[in-house]
């Protein structure tokens, strides 16, 4: 407190291409959820840019962050977070509500991001009636659904037994085939193996940002 | 984000906890129903004031006899006559707020008519009582100048004597017999219904000096009357003009400024303004109940929808992390409160339509059904939904994106 600001993060310089497959890695404290934050556009840097495709994030009010989460990106969190009272199409389809896609439009869209990944029984189902990894996959369909151009993974298979988590794990990586960039977040060296491009966290630092040779 | 889409979210949200939702609107329903009772009593009250002045004229003060009370026991309303004709007359001649009066006699006798008895009350009067009164003719017509000045045996009857004694509805011309005196029906009254207290169409209207005649010699000797029906110019004048009779009618019966009476003024308005006046106390007593509660059920929801957005804190930021913006989340609450509210106003008004409807049928109290009062029900809970539901969807909007996601 007082004069001794803490620095979540502290002289990043990190640029990341379309279609990478990046996994961030570092202990609690390191920064990485941070980071997260920012290029999620959940957050803004309090000094510094961050620009993501040609929007200088930094300047943007709620709103415009808000439109470019909506557009451009697609979250999957350690938990899920998918809302109790609607069904997997409905949870689906919240982005696309925002966005004001037609209802038509919406539930096509839904449906076929539910199909891709591998839930076309399951639309009609609550969260309390889903597995953790069809929940997941759920809350994967609803990032994909209004085709983004990232998606950031927080702890993606935290939650997860690891025969489900190695599921989830191919689905990100059959999206970043056809050309998705995926941010992956995680602690556990075999899931940040998925990455080409590892980097490792510690003190709001970058301690290591590298080729995954493993890959 | 359009309206059909958030109320179909709000709606799921709601429906997940019924019960919850209901009770918050316990408020509003208690408030909708007063307020529609409230307006319902007090049009109701109006119309029959209304209805009341229609039967029995406006602007009447109404003189009877009374005995005057002989050491604080009264001797009974009918046993002396002491009005009497030559009253009327100087009252007439004093007052000049005075319109007109009628005299009137009175008594309550068997009327034979085509083989068919009937009890009715029969009275004795001029043609003012007619207009006095607001007495309109079915049929026939008033009596003539020469009928009330030669006594003729002509009579104007009411509504229920016709019925039960004629199977026609024109009995004009036939003959009826009061008191074994037979008389011509030359006028039918139009029907004005009956009071709690007496059906004013039993009657049987003859003229004062064939009664005085014939049928009440006794009862009313020399120029003595029953009662008198003032009519006064204009109802600023009536309570004056009730003071300036009592003044004028001591002096005629020389009784002091403090004596016991031996007649009483009956003020009509007074008895309507009576009505008035208790429909008025229940009406204020309702907007007490209707606005206390709006209010406390505005607060009930306010609190309840602070609970329900940090319940779902976490909801918030997930719905903002996929693109919602400060707006959809306003809206979205907005919309949630504004529901509760209107649930409670649709279960307020059904709820006041049910007091509305009992209390009439039970307790025979004119109530009428206004219907701006169901609309002004609506703009009632929906702003309160509005006003109230604003600071907590306010807050949920305003919630950082980062910490709502976080909170567990």
């Amino acid at each position: 407190m007082g004069d001794n600001k803490l620095l979540a993060l502290d002289n990043i310089d990190l640029s990341i291409n379309e279609g990478d497959f990046v996994s961030i890695m570092g202990s609690s404290g390191s920064g990485k959820s941070t980071l997260m934050n920012i290029i999620g556009c959940l957050d803004v840097p309090s000094s510094g840019e961050y620009h993501f495709r040609d929007n200088n994030v930094s300047t943007l009010n709620s709103n415009k962050l808000a439109e470019l989460r909506n557009k451009d990106i697609g979250f999957v969190f350690q938990n899920f977070n998918l809302l109790p009272r609607l069904n997997a199409q409905e949870n689906v389809v919240l982005p696309l509500l925002y966005s004001g896609k037609n209802l038509k439009v919406r539930n096509q869209l839904a449906i076929e991001a539910l199909e891709s990944v591998g839930l076309k029984d399951r639309v009609h189902h609550r969260p309390n009636q889903l597995s953790g990894g069809q929940q997941q996959r759920v809350s994967i369909a609803r990032a994909i659904a209004g085709s983004p151009k990232l998606i950031l993974a927080d702890e993606p298979t935290g939650a997860l037994d690891s025969k489900t988590g190695l599921e989830i794990m191919k689905i990100l990586n059959d999206l970043n085939a056809k050309g998705i960039t995926i941010v992956l977040v995680t602690h556990e060296d075999d899931i940040a193996n998925y990455g080409s491009r590892i980097i490792k966290m510690k003190d709001g630092k970058i301690l290591e940002d590298k080729k995954n040779v493993n890959n | 984000m359009s309206i059909t889409d958030l109320i179909y979210l709000s709606q799921k949200s709601l429906r997940s906890n019924i019960l919850r939702s209901i009770l918050t609107s316990l408020g509003i329903i208690i408030g909708v129903s007063s307020v529609i009772t409230m307006i319902s009593i007090g049009s109701g009250a109006r119309i029959e004031v209304e209805q009341q002045i229609e039967r029995f004229g406006s602007n009447n003060l109404i003189v009877r006899s009374q005995s005057s009370s002989n050491r604080g026991v009264s001797m009974g309303a009918n046993s002396v006559n002491t009005l009497t004709l030559k009253d009327m007359e100087a009252l007439k001649e004093e007052l000049p707020a005075i319109k007109a009066i009628a005299p009137r006699v009175s008594l309550s006798t068997q009327i034979v008519a085509n083989g068919n008895n009937w009890l009715a009350t029969v009275t004795g009067t001029t043609n003012d009582y007619f207009d006095l009164g607001n007495w309109k003719f079915q049929n026939g017509r008033s009596f003539e100048e020469e009928e009330l000045n030669s006594g003729s045996r002509v009579a104007i009857i009411g509504k229920t004597v016709q019925k039960n004694l004629f199977d026609t509805d024109s009995p004009i011309d036939e003959v009826i017999r009061i008191n074994k005196v037979p008389f011509t029906v030359i006028g039918l009254l139009d029907a004005k219904g009956g009071t709690a207290w007496a059906d004013l169409d039993d009657t049987v209207i003859v003229p004062l000096k064939t009664a005085k005649q014939r049928l009440v010699a006794k009862k009313f000797p020399g120029d003595q009357i029953r009662s008198m029906t003032i009519n006064v110019r204009s109802s600023d004048l009536l309570f004056k003009t009730e003071k300036d009779v009592d003044t004028v009618m001591r002096k005629l019966h020389k009784i002091s400024a403090n004596g016991n009476p031996d007649f009483v003024i009956r003020n009509y308005a007074q008895f309507l303004n009576a009505r008035q006046e208790s429909s008025r106390v229940m009406s204020i007593l309702l907007a007490t109940v209707a606005g206390i509660s709006l209010i406390v059920g505005g607060i009930g929801i306010m609190n309840i929808m602070l609970v329900t957005v940090t319940e779902r804190t976490k909801e918030i930021g997930v719905c903002m992390s996929v693109g919602a913006k400060k707006r959809d989340i306003l809206l979205q609450f907005l919309i949630e409160s504004l529901m509760i509210s209107l649930i409670g106003g649709l279960i307020g008004i059904a709820l006041g339509l049910g007091v509305i409807f009992g209390v009439s049928e039970y307790f025979k109290w004119k109530m009428s059904l206004d219907y701006m009062s169901i609309v002004l029900s609506f703009v009632f809970s929906s702003s309160i939904g509005i006003i109230f539901g604003f600071y907590p969807a306010r807050k949920a909007a305003n919630l950082n994106p980062i910490d709502a996601l976080r909170y567990e």
